[in-house]
């Protein structure tokens, strides 16, 4: 078609993050005329992945610190190189996949059945999370810290030397108790809104020494505190039921090539291929008539379309997007390419089993109160950088301010403690602030859908698929049992 | 492993099939039941051509527990072994396959085979490669392992001894990755045992040390895999006897031994493998006489024989304390009380005449927690009782 001007549309979806992307997906047999337009000339949204130019580009875009009367999503963007001498340099841009969207993805999860089902999980290629470790401060004010690996089952703890015949024992009780905690309420339940470490004290008799390590598995990113029995029990529960799924020796997963944004690029190519529009650069700047059916749409083009249903984000949907009523303090995030690969975050985790490209480190809060460090280490394996560097991903839920110096530390004393060899500063590094506003309201159109985004879980949460699957299901009205469930196209090998 | 533990369901136990997949079961019935004719018809006429040979592997494939089959095939392996060393190397060729022909020769003489051989290590190849993909299906086939064990014994009879070592080594790698599949899938140990056998034989040196070190990673990688520890305990007194270890050394490793395995049951004592590793290290405290010190005693000892009354009561008293202290937050775990009650026995039988070592009422206690964390087994535990004198 030569132009969008007065085109008429079953669906027009607003953004190619991964919610509306698995949307167009879940769409693309039904034989509906879809139209996918991306304000940005990247598909992937919040959730893209950028090589180095892109990178730049975004950073600038979203360098502000946030206007006083509006919540933003990135705010506080900017980037910085090392200006050390060293002999490894940055590579060109397009050698560079930085995901915005390092999330892992429990092998669990509900999302990887459904590309099976969908037949696109023949264009993805996933890779082990391996490794998981706390980063101990060291035992003097002016020593390095150290890299302890998280026992995550019971061979870890039989060989683990570094904890005594007690409190293995104590771990071993535990582990057995999580593993079906949901029939064990009594145990539990007293202690629900309690904080973790208090319960596992009391309850376990697991002395301090243990708590970071189970605080890291639940991948919480408040602080130990914080964080109650209710919510820790089931992300722990979901990690150690994950291990061994897909192979031995890992339990999580991530795609190669730049996080989530590679699934959210074959959902929208597959969108495509069952003959969904796409077109970037093209948001909606007016919908003309809010009683719809259809609606009047103005896009930033200037063209006038119209759409039947219409699928966004409360930010980019409704005229007026009401302020969430509580907004935490988001995520402050840091990306960081490091001139050496690393080989130490990613050894082999079993016998026969294969060579993970993630790694996932916690740097427990100085106290109770403080909220944690998540590293995660992504190998040059990942697709994301040359193969003689590797990539940092890491978050803190603390504002800007606080959060930035908290990372740099973090990341400063991840690289000491690999082997006491001098590890260079950060080749580049690129900081920002993610607010989560997936507090929406719900437009008052029964075909206007408001799709959350995702939420900063430092893991995919099987919300994010429910919500596609709720959406889908208004708009087509087939039985739940059909979604995401499609034959192989004619010619196509599965 | 996810077959560990679980039920096997038949593939055809769904009775309610419908019409269209009952008719697609009749036709493969009949297609099945047609080909195994065949085979049949083939078998019975003496019918030792290639196409029968071929119509074997199509019917294995599809039941590679037809054993019938499968003994047949190896008469038909046997009769072409036999015809090619029959025929040796002479033989007149005509000058089409000349040419091939001397590839063929150029080829045997180069890896010191004859043409004969050359020929045999072909076949074997060929059906090694044929087995893997059925044995990657069907890890537990009994007639499959067989089947490859018979072809490497062939292969040690009828090629060069260099030739044939090199195959068993295969064979190490292979078992070596379907262990990696199933860990503790016991056709898989068992052959192990026989392949390292076969390559200590042909290569003239020991392996008790790798394979000592390859049970060591495999309870690393899964404590509860009763052929590791099977095997683990199998090879300890030879590799002492190997290593000519002294009394000191021998018990070194006696206690390292303990050490280990008290660490892993601390781990988990719900894991019956542990204790029966446990009970195996206990068992070689056999009190000897001196006379005993060669022979059989030095096959199965792992401490210096002779073993003393003094020393035995010694172990099975620290260990009965060790043991105690395990109860701690295990309390509902019953083969800690089995394990108690067992070495308990012991103890009394060998200090029988002398005072009561374990009281009684102890031991009766743990007879009672016994019978309560396990009341399905009532008898066996009543007639434990008996033999106890509780």
């Amino acid at each position: 078609m030569e132009t969008l001007e007065g085109t008429e549309w079953d669906v027009v979806i607003v953004g190619t993050d991964l919610p509306r992307s698995l949307l167009a997906l879940s769409l693309s047999r039904s034989g509906k005329r879809v139209l996918h337009i991306d304000r940005n000339e990247y598909y992937g949204g919040d959730e893209a992945a950028l090589s180095l130019s892109e990178a730049e580009a975004w950073a600038t875009r979203y360098a502000g610190n946030g206007s006083l009367d509006e919540v933003v999503t990135f705010s506080h963007a900017r980037i910085e190189t090392s200006e050390a001498a060293c002999d490894v340099k940055l590579s060109q841009s397009r050698a560079y996949s930085l995901a915005l969207a390092p999330q892992i993805v429990y092998t669990q999860s509900k999302l990887l059945p459904a590309l099976v089902s969908s037949r696109t999980h023949g264009q993805l290629e996933f890779q082990a999370v391996g490794s998981w470790f706390v980063l101990q401060p060291g035992s003097d004010a002016g020593s390095a810290s150290s890299l302890v690996r998280v026992p995550s089952g019971r061979e870890d703890i039989f060989q683990d030397q570094s904890f005594d015949l007690r409190a293995k024992r104590s771990l071993m009780k535990f582990l057995r108790f999580v593993g079906n905690f949901e029939e064990q309420a009594e145990i539990w339940q007293d202690d629900a809104e309690r904080p973790f470490p208090d319960f596992l004290q009391q309850r376990f008799g697991l002395p301090q020494s243990l708590h970071a390590a189970l605080l890291s598995l639940t991948l919480a990113a408040t602080p130990a505190a914080e964080t109650p029995t209710s919510y820790a029990l089931p992300r722990i529960a979901r990690h150690l039921r994950s291990i061994g799924l897909f192979g031995p020796g890992f339990g999580a997963v991530i795609p190669k090539w730049g996080g989530l944004a590679e699934i959210a690029q074959v959902a929208c190519r597959a969108g495509a291929v069952g003959g969904a529009v796409y077109v970037l650069n093209r948001g909606i700047d007016h919908i003309d008539n809010a009683e719809g059916d259809p609606f009047r749409l103005k896009l930033s083009g200037g063209e006038q379309v119209l759409a039947h249903w219409l699928v966004g984000t409360a930010d980019n949907l409704l005229t007026k997007a009401p302020t969430p009523p509580h907004v935490g303090p988001g995520l402050t995030k840091s990306v960081s390419i490091i001139a050496t690969p690393l080989p130490k975050l990613f050894p082999v985790t079993a016998e026969g089993g294969v060579t993970p490209a993630g790694a996932l480190i916690a740097m427990p809060g100085t106290t109770p109160g403080d909220p944690p460090v998540y590293i995660m280490a992504h190998s040059a394996d990942a697709g994301e950088c040359p193969s003689t560097q590797c990539v940092l991903y890491a978050s803190i839920a603390l504002p800007f301010e606080e959060g930035q110096g908290r990372l740099r530390a973090a990341i400063a004393a991840v690289l000491s403690s690999i082997d006491g060899k001098m590890v260079p500063a950060p080749l580049w590094t690129m900081q920002y602030h993610q607010h989560d506003l997936g507090e929406t309201a719900k437009a008052s159109h029964p075909h206007c859908i408001v799709l959350p985004p995702m939420s900063l879980d430092n893991a995919l949460a099987d919300v994010v698929l429910e919500d596609v699957r709720q959406a889908w299901r208004q708009i087509t009205g087939e039985d739940e049992a059909k979604f995401l469930r499609f034959d192989p196209r004619e010619g196509m090998e599965d | 492993m996810a077959s560990h533990g679980v039920p096997r369901v038949s593939g055809t136990a769904t009775s309610d099939k419908s019409v269209a997949a009952k008719e697609k079961e009749q036709r493969q019935i009949a297609e099945y039941k047609g080909l195994e004719k065949d085979v049949i018809d083939r078998i019975t006429g003496k019918d030792v051509s290639n196409d029968t040979f071929q119509a074997t592997s199509r019917l294995l494939q599809q039941n590679p527990e037809y054993h019938t089959i499968w003994n047949y095939r190896r008469i038909l392996l046997q009769d072409v072994f036999s015809r090619e060393l029959a025929s040796g190397n002479s033989a007149v060729i005509n000058t089409q396959a000349d040419e091939a022909h001397n590839g063929d020769a150029q080829a045997a003489s180069k890896a010191g085979l004859t043409l004969a051989q050359q020929e045999i290590s072909l076949l074997m190849s060929e059906d090694l490669a044929f087995l893997i993909p059925l044995l990657e299906q069907y890890p537990k086939c009994y007639w499959i392992w067989n089947h490859r064990a018979w072809l490497l014994a062939k292969a040690t009879e009828l090629l060069p001894t260099r030739t044939a070592s090199q195959r068993w080594r295969g064979e190490l790698a292979l078992v070596s990755k379907m262990l990696v599949l199933d860990s503790r899938n016991f056709h898989a140990w068992s052959y192990r045992r026989s392949t390292v056998e076969q390559i200590e034989l042909l290569e003239g040196k020991s392996l008790a040390e790798d394979e000592f070190a390859y049970t060591t990673k495999m309870v690393n990688t899964n404590l509860s895999n009763f052929s590791a520890w099977h095997n683990r305990g199998q090879l300890l007194p030879r590799l002492l006897h190997e290593r000519q270890a002294t009394d000191e050394e021998r018990k070194t490793t006696f206690d390292a031994e303990l050490e280990l395995i008290t660490r892993a049951l601390y781990t988990d004592p719900y894991d019956q493998s542990l204790w029966f590793y446990h009970q195996y290290l206990m068992s070689t405290l056999v009190v000897s006489s001196s006379s005993d010190a060669n022979g059989d005693a030095r096959r199965t000892n792992i401490l210096a024989a002779p073993i003393s009354h003094v020393t035995s009561i010694a172990y099975l008293e620290q260990e009965i304390a060790s043991i105690e202290d395990m109860l701690d937050g295990a309390e509902d775990c019953k083969y800690i009380y089995q394990a108690l009650l067992e070495y308990s026995q012991r103890l009394q039988e060998l200090a029988d005449g002398s005072t009561d070592i374990v009281e009684p009422s102890k031991m009766a206690t743990w007879l009672d927690e016994v019978r309560k964390l396990d009341p399905l087994r009532e008898g066996r535990w009543l007639d434990l009782a008996v033999s106890l004198k509780l």
